[in-house]
């Protein structure tokens, strides 16, 4: 069943490449989700059916860390899978967020068959 | 004086992966560095701040004309004006490339951090740095004009 995904950047830019990567990548994704930081991501998260959640790190207001820290609190929604999707993807920063439950992490800048190859497994 | 010869080539081959990999335009290096971009005019510059064991910052300086065509085959539609949308894409230029920078000065982006990028554009503008910093300008060349990737250190 195709999965609902949620794009949580605070560029609008790249929210729109996401999406037209996981397009180009053949993915199959049924409706996309935006969120401009970590605090929309939650609210989009408690209210729609989202399966899968693509996040930047660095964001204003919630950035990725936060949001996964805060969302590994609430039994709603802790167990819906998080990639991170970020220009930040030193050990450290990607290994906190995998101990805050993040499953995978996309280095930007990325094409579209990096996008199949890394998140093909998890759509 | 930072010795910039081993980051160069690292910041050039990170500039030309963003830009053909995600832009999706073809750009080449334009000469040698220069000391720095004097006064901009009909110009966009995105920037982001370095803080932790290098502080600094890194830019990238566009002409309008350049900026409306990255915008416009980043988001895969026309954009004729600079908007919202050209500031955004500048802006996650300078991001990327600032995620580039941190990895390169530290041990996998260790122990430095990014500011949220910004943007500042205008007719005619002046971007100078403190005297406390060496600097570094590659100038880059696109079908569409030339742009330039700077990289403030402080000593």
């Amino acid at each position: 069943m195709a999965k609902n995904v949620l794009l949580v950047d605070d560029s609008s830019t790249m929210r729109k490449i996401v999406g037209r990567s996981l397009r180009q990548a053949g993915l199959d994704f049924g409706e996309i989700f935006e969120a401009a930081d970590g605090l929309e991501a939650l609210e989009v998260l408690e209210k729609e059916a989202v399966d899968i959640v693509l996040s930047d790190i660095n964001m204003p207001n919630m950035n990725g860390i936060e949001f996964l820290r805060e969302k590994s609190g609430r039994d709603g929604i802790k167990d819906i899978p998080v990639f991170m999707i970020s220009t930040e993807t030193g050990d450290d920063i990607i290994g906190e967020a995998k101990s805050l439950g993040a499953v995978g992490a996309l280095k930007k800048p990325f094409t579209p068959d990096k996008v199949n190859e890394v998140l093909g497994p998890f759509m | 004086m930072e010795d910039f010869s081993d980051i160069i080539p690292k910041i050039v081959d990170a500039t030309q992966e963003i830009f053909t990999g995600m832009v999706m335009m073809e750009i080449s290096l334009d000469g040698d560095p220069i000391a720095e971009v004097g006064t901009m005019k009909n110009s966009i510059t995105g920037m982001i701040g370095l803080a932790g064991i290098r502080k600094g910052m890194l830019a990238v300086h566009f002409p309008n004309s350049l900026a409306l065509a990255i915008t416009t085959s980043f988001l895969g539609m026309e954009v004729e004006e600079m908007n919202e949308d050209v500031q955004d894409a500048i802006g996650e230029i300078a991001n990327m490339l600032g995620g580039n920078v941190k990895t390169i000065l530290s041990d996998k982006g260790r122990d430095i951090q990014l500011s949220l990028p910004s943007t500042i554009s205008g007719e005619e503008y002046t971007f100078m740095s403190q005297n406390e910093v060496d600097q570094i300008v590659l100038p880059f060349k696109a079908a569409a004009g030339v742009f330039f990737v700077e990289l403030e250190l402080e000593r």
